[in-house]
């Protein structure tokens, strides 16, 4: 789909979040971090590092977890894009989120959106990992609060739960 | 019936985190989730060079400047200053620069892409003075750049006849040990939102721990009364200490351009900004000489502390305070002179991080005390037990230990949890052969709570709890989270006291509009201390309806609810308030800095195991025991969620985080070239708790926020020496420093 | 972001005719970007020299992995985690699948493209020296047509590429004759996981009778991070080229190396650190060729792998590492024994142990062990299905070992179908033998005579098989991830 923008000016950009369509105009180099947070109002996916690293801004794009700080936006178009928010099944949550909060999985709460989703992702692939698994999956979001140990078990745990 | 014998409903269970919820839906409110209406974005302005001054200030024409609201030292209403302790960092340089990234001028505009390019075209020109950069030019004094001296502040211990040691001693054992600069590297930035008019003054709000400090120095930087200045403490995405007085810096850049503008300003600093301009933990250098005995007794000894506090004062006397205070470590010294100094170089200066001084002292201390082992041809484990503070006995600032803790028994414990001898054995017969050392290290030590010695009377913390309206009750503190549990524990401990559900009782936003000072969350006091008055004033509410008939004890939570409704709809208000009532035998001599310190000192043995491996010479952490005694565990797993990541940060400490200085500027700025511990470099981390109580802390809780980054790092590199059977006396230890240590001593790899 | 949105032109024309096209009418003016892991960080950063960019993400024309009979091709735009996860790359090219599995996190896997890894041209790319250790070519597209080029000498200098303004890379195409050698692979990074290498090793070897014993057939060493762009050691394979691997050899390995590379120091290592580490990786590399008792094919060695597995199994709680080992054996006695035993230095002490442990056994646990293999020649035992998850770690070591009774023809397997029934008339248990390496007429002739053992000592044979097949499968174990 061609959306290129004779005068580097906005393009219109439809894509679904969280299983609604969206329409935003947008520049079509706004990363698609700034879209979610600016455009959408949807505060939950959080910028740490704005490099890659961190995974704080981590999403699910058509169900692959991705960083998005380095998406374009123009590259999301037409795509499904899940955050945090979409998570929850209004007020229950879902089993990541529980066993996050049983087992101390967040505690400043910064990496909790993109950790949940790196968490969620891993378990649509791997329905009872091992801790080794785990913590490869996760290696890609920094924590500085907890040191892994507590959200490692709440992945293992929400991991029993849905088995 | 005494505490002791009541079950407790509350405290001492892993009830939910207060704000859990929000956290893990994302509909926590962190700063930059914050917009108001008609709000613009402030940017700042930074010196290039280390020291200097400045010539010229041009704007580039290329930017229609008409657009932007612009700020420098000349707009600042008050004094130009940041108060703290000192008044001696100006807000904005003002004709001198005195480090790398010193804001000298603030912009704000609409447009938040157009700031970056806008500060490139303000062109500052510079006449550079020379500069300094580590704690010896310093020293040297070759250039002067703070006060008459270079030193921010000393300390002098002196305790016993240091003088009458030496000629008695069999050994003297003599090291420096240096640490480097840390990062805290919160995930979350630096950030703040300032607003302005002449009826309300100025509110702030933002990522920080300390409202009242902002408070205070906006005060100053404004010449505004306290009611016309408010902070609101919004979600804080970590702090570690990192947002201790930093926060009141870019609170008072959002203010100033927010009156300039008169619109809403906010300002978030981006990775960089935030690595290369904001507070890091202080470098250090300790060097030790101490008279021991043939049998490893110390017989006394000298200590030199000298921490790096950047180009202003800030901070720096307080985490030398504390880094003097524990630089004896656990250890019986009849006799001590500890001199420490926290001096000046052109770097952006140092501040609070988690230990706060105490991590670079004890891990000289730690370091030591194997040395000493070693010249001695003593065990690490022996040379410790004979040395170990005893119940009578006095610490460095002969502060007499009151409390029964077995040192001994504590490391001995450690010990067994961690399979130590048998490890040790087992090392030593295998690393004859084969790619890889394996080693076992010990730290044994303490951590005082709470400020030290007059600190907690000086800062006089209150704290309000009120009955609501619709039955529940609320706290009021300035007391802040940002995920060490601080809503959870106060909920808790105010839940306990009152007997009512947990699920009853919540916290105010810290807004300094609405909640009294109690205090900065800071030092490890939260639960301790403020605990301790929020139980106070618990027990005040509660002493108020019964006192007013409309409850009797025992009583139901419906009954208390209905109870706060009556008095609240008949008397409008249902408040109590504590203030802190400083212990009446805690004596401290803040002249001499000798006395009670502290009001309690949590105790710990941390034991290390790794496995350096010889063809790359990077090092693992394959088990970790963290056995510590705090007092009492009012929340089994915030305190072990507190203890694993403390341990996480100490590894870091230890083996990952390094800053490349250059010229006083930071040159890994970013998260790929600053290295902290990913989930796949952490070992899984067994950590084990004994509880003896402490008559000072909420329920006999001491804090446990800061004890955790003291041993880590000593414990790995004593576990490295063990291994490689080579000296290393600084953090952070890289495999490139192992490799130039092991390619002096060990034979070239070929001939292995 | 230190880049403003509104400066830049971004367009994804969505097929690549349109894209070349666009390259050809403004050459050097449109920077492609695939899945944006470096061209976005530099963006982030303010760093970016132009200002218009062409998305080739998702084209179909560079997508997918064509596997031929001869070579496979790896579409440029293939990702990380579709190069990790495709099972011919996974057999055949460990080290790329292993490259890409340690470049950076489960997100950036997610987006980056190998074409990308290439046209990045950083000195510390991952998946380069893997390239180059494969002899790999790249077919390289424009609207002039399309060339082959062989991947050594594309990068002819630091971000120097031999590729026009207007070209793309369209695929990799890497031989398949690599699954005969022996391949080693290692980063060093500053962690273990989301690091830039600071150095890397992709080597293959094969080894060949000699004269007096086992002599080098051939070798290929790729480095990465120790110059401006990845090398082969093209002098050093030369020089180890019919030579015994002892310790002489050794040493010239380590000083070919080290005078090959051209380290810096930088911010991340020092150049005398990454020149011995180098040497140091490429000697491990010809000391595990040397190893007689590797599996044929492949042994990787990712970080640390023996201290992985082992530091780890070691500190996890006692039921989690009983699990764990449990399909080395089959029987839970032992594997919690294993665990009560912990913590074991290296695979010496696990093997010992594991024998002490095996000898002190009640037949009943014996049985257990033997319970859990599917019959010789049969994948389809219901009992050992019948076990949890963890059996199909089992299940897989089961297939591997008894992989040449697999291919036997009809006749073979029929006669050992025979005899396995005849044993487990006579023993009241299944056939147990360590099938490894072994022919179907070898087993046949074992079954054979053990058919007309006592009951004493078939039970000492099926015992001693057991502990040769539980060795196996530690040390597979061991070496896994």
């Amino acid at each position: 789909m061609n959306h290129s923008s004779e005068h580097g000016g906005r393009c219109k950009l439809s894509f679904s979040v969280n299983g609604k369509r969206v329409e935003v105009y947008v520049f079509p180099m706004e990363r698609l971090l700034d879209v979610l947070r600016h455009e959408l109002e949807l505060t939950g996916t959080k910028e740490g590092c704005g490099e890659g690293e961190c995974g704080s801004c981590a999403v699910l794009m058509n169900g692959v977890l991705v960083n998005s700080c380095l998406i374009p936006a123009l590259q999301a178009a037409d795509l499904n894009v899940t955050t945090i928010e979409g998570l929850a099944d209004g007020p229950r949550l879902n089993a990541v989120q529980k066993a996050f909060l049983e087992c101390g999985g967040a505690q400043c709460g910064i990496c909790t959106p993109g950790m949940i989703l790196a968490s969620q992702q891993l378990l649509d692939k791997n329905l009872s990992p091992s801790t080794d698994e785990i913590r490869e999956a996760l290696a890609g979001n920094l924590c500085r609060c907890t040191g892994y140990m507590q959200i490692v078990e709440a992945v293992a745990q929400a991991a029993r739960v849905k088995e | 019936m005494s505490e002791e014998t009541v079950v407790q409903k509350s405290v001492g269970k892993s009830v939910p985190r207060k704000e859990g919820h929000d956290k893990v839906t994302g509909a926590a409110r962190y700063i930059d989730d914050m917009t108001l209406p008609g709000m613009i974005y402030g940017a700042t302005v930074r010196s290039q060079i280390p020291r200097g001054v400045i010539k010229k200030i041009s704007f580039d024409p290329s930017i229609d400047w008409n657009e932007f609201a612009i700020v420098t030292a000349r707009d600042i209403p008050g004094k130009n200053c940041i108060a703290l302790i000192g008044d001696d960092q100006p807000c904005l340089a003002d004709g001198r620069v005195n480090h790398p990234e010193e804001p000298i001028l603030l912009l704000a505009h609409e447009n938040p892409n157009l700031l970056r390019k806008a500060i490139s075209a303000v062109v500052i020109e510079y006449e550079p003075l020379p500069a300094i950069f580590t704690i010896e030019e310093s020293e040297e004094k070759f250039q002067v750049i703070w006060g008459a001296d270079n030193i921010f502040k000393t300390f002098l211990i002196n305790k016993g006849d240091v003088n009458s040691v030496w000629a008695k001693a069999d050994y003297i054992v003599e090291g420096e040990y240096r640490t480097g600069a840390q990062e805290q590297l919160y995930i979350e930035n630096n950030g703040m939102i300032a607003t302005f008019d002449r009826e309300h003054g100025i509110t702030v709000w933002g990522s920080l721990q300390c409202p009242y400090y902002v408070h205070k120095a906006l005060m100053a930087l404004c010449s505004l009364p306290e009611d016309k200045v408010r902070i609101v403490q919004m979600e804080t995405g970590g702090a570690f200490g990192g947002k201790e007085d930093y926060p009141s810096m870019i609170a008072a850049h959002a203010a100033l351009l927010a009156m300039k503008s008169q619109r809403p300003v906010k300002i978030i600093y981006d990775r960089m900004e935030d690595m290369t301009a904001t507070t890091k933990r202080h470098p250090s250098r300790t060097r030790h000489r101490t008279a021991v005995s043939k049998d490893g007794k110390i017989l006394g000894g000298e200590i030199e502390f000298t921490i790096d506090g950047g180009a202003y004062a800030t901070l720096s006397s307080v985490v030398l305070s504390r880094g003097t205070i524990h630089a004896g470590g656990p250890y019986d010294w009849p006799n001590i002179r500890i001199r420490s100094k926290a001096v000046a170089t052109n770097a952006p200066p140092h501040g609070a991080f988690r230990g706060f001084g105490a991590p670079q002292s004890l891990f000289a201390m730690e370091r030591h005390m194997d040395r000493i082992a070693q010249v001695l041809g003593l065990s690490a484990v022996e040379v410790r037990r004979r040395n170990f503070l005893k119940p009578g006995q006095s610490t460095t600032t002969e502060q007499v230990v009151r409390e029964e803790i077995d040192l001994e028994k504590l490391l001995e414990r450690a010990l067994q949890l961690s399979d130590y001898a048998n490890k040790k054995a087992r090392f030593a017969r295998e690393n004859e052969v084969g790619q890889t050392k394996r080693g076992v290290g010990i730290a044994a030590f303490l951590h005082g709570a709470g400020f030290t010695g007059s600190g907690e009377r000086y800062l006089a913390s209150v704290v309000g709890v009120e009955g609501c309206v619709d039955g529940t009750v609320r706290l009021l503190v300035s007391s802040t989270e940002f995920g060490q549990g601080t809503n959870t524990v106060l909920c808790q401990i105010a839940a306990e006291a009152l007997e009512v559900p947990y699920e009853n009782v919540h916290i105010a936003q810290p807004d300094t509009a609405q909640v009294p000072n109690s205090g900065p969350t800071v030092a490890s006091r939260t639960a301790m201390v403020v605990g301790n008055l929020v139980r106070s004033a618990a027990l005040g509410i509660r002493q108020t309806l019964i006192a007013s008939g409309e409850l009797s004890a025992p009583y139901s939570a419906e009954e208390f609810g209905d109870a706060c409704r009556k008095y609240v709809a008949e008397h409008g208000q249902l408040r109590s308030f504590a203030r802190y009532d400083p212990p009446p035998n805690v004596f401290w001599d803040d002249e001499n800095y000798r006395g009670e310190a502290y009001a309690a000192y949590a105790w710990a043995v941390y034991v290390a195991e790794v496995a350096v491996d010889l063809s790359t010479y990077s090092v693992t952490v394959e088990d970790f025991v963290a056995l510590q005694e705090v007092g009492k565990v009012l929340h089994p797993l915030l305190a072990k969620g507190q203890i694993v990541g403390g341990v996480a940060q100490g590894i870091g400490f230890a083996l990952y985080e390094k800053v490349v200085w250059e010229n006083g500027r930071m040159q890994n700025g970013q998260m790929t070239n600053y290295i902290m511990p990913t989930s796949a470099d952490m070992p899984a981390i067994r950590v084990y708790f004994e509880e003896m109580g402490n008559v000072h802390g909420a329920y006999g809780a001491k804090g446990i926020g800061e004890l955790p980054m003291d041993g880590p790092a000593p414990a790995i590199v004593n576990a490295i020496v063990d291994a490689m059977g080579v000296d290393f006396d600084f953090v952070p230890l890289m495999p490139e420093d192992i490799f130039e240590a092991a390619s002096q001593t060990l034979a070239p790899a070929g001939e292995r | 972001m230190r880049s403003d949105p509104a400066d830049y032109r971004f367009v994804a024309p969505g097929n690549l005719e349109s894209v070349m096209s666009l390259l050809a009418e403004q050459p050097g003016e449109w920077l492609a970007i695939a899945g944006g892991t470096d061209v976005m960080v530099q963006y982030a950063a303010g760093k970016l020299a132009g200002r218009k960019l062409v998305s080739i993400w998702n084209l179909p024309e560079l997508q997918g992995v064509r596997v031929l009979a001869e070579e496979i091709r790896v579409g440029a735009g293939s990702t990380y985690t579709e190069i990790r996860k495709h099972e011919i790359v996974g057999r055949e090219f460990p080290l790329l699948a292993r490259a890409a599995s340690w470049t950076g996190g489960i997100a950036n896997q997610n987006r980056g493209t190998l074409g990308g890894n290439i046209v990045n041209a950083s000195p510390a790319a991952d998946s380069l020296p893997a390239l180059l250790a494969y002899d790999a070519e790249l077919i390289l597209v424009s609207v002039r047509g399309e060339r082959r080029v062989p991947y050594v000498g594309f990068h002819s200098g630091y971000k120097k590429m031999d590729m026009a303004p207007d070209e793309l890379i369209r695929a990799i195409c890497i031989p398949r004759v690599s699954s005969d050698y022996f391949q080693y692979t290692r980063k060093v990074g500053a962690r273990k996981a989301q690091a830039i290498s600071k150095v890397c090793v992709a080597a293959l070897g094969k080894v060949r009778a000699g004269t007096n014993g086992k002599v080098i057939a051939e070798v290929r060493v790729a480095l990465g991070s120790v110059a401006p762009i990845p090398l082969r050691l093209t002098e050093l394979e030369r020089a180890v080229q019919g030579k015994a691997i002892d310790a002489e050899l050794l040493q010239l390995a380590r000083r070919n190396t080290m005078a090959a590379i051209q380290p810096i120091d930088d911010i991340r290592s020092t150049a005398k650190y990454r020149s011995v580490v180098a040497g140091n990786l490429v000697a491990e590399f010809f000391e595990q060729l040397r190893m007689p008792t590797h599996p044929r094919g492949t042994r990787m060695c990712g970080a640390p792998g023996l201290v992985d597995v082992l530091a780890r199994w070691n500190v996890v709680d006692a039921a989690t590492a009983a699990n764990e080992i449990l399909p080395c054996c089959g029987s839970r006695a032992w594997a919690a024994a294993m665990a009560v035993r912990r913590p074991l230095a290296a695979e010496a002490e696990v093997l010992e142990t594991s024998d002490e442990i095996w000898r002190s056994l009640t037949a009943l646990d014996w049985m257990e062990a033997f319970r859990s293999h599917p019959r010789i020649g049969e994948s389809d035992n219901r009992e050992a299905r019948e076990l949890d998850a963890k059996s199909v770690k089992a299940a897989e070591w089961s297939e591997q070992e008894q992989r040449k009774v697999a291919d036997a023809d009809a006749s073979t397997k029929l006669t050992l179908a025979d005899g396995n029934r005849e044993y487990e008339r006579r023993f009241n248990r299944i056939f147990i033998v360590c099938a490894m390496g072994k022919s179907p007429e070898e087993i046949l002739s074992i079954l054979n005579r053990r058919l007309n053992n006592d009951e004493a000592s078939e039970l000492q044979e099926a015992w001693e098989q057991q502990r040769q097949i539980t060795h196996l499968r530690l040390r597979k174990w061991l070496q896994s991830r």
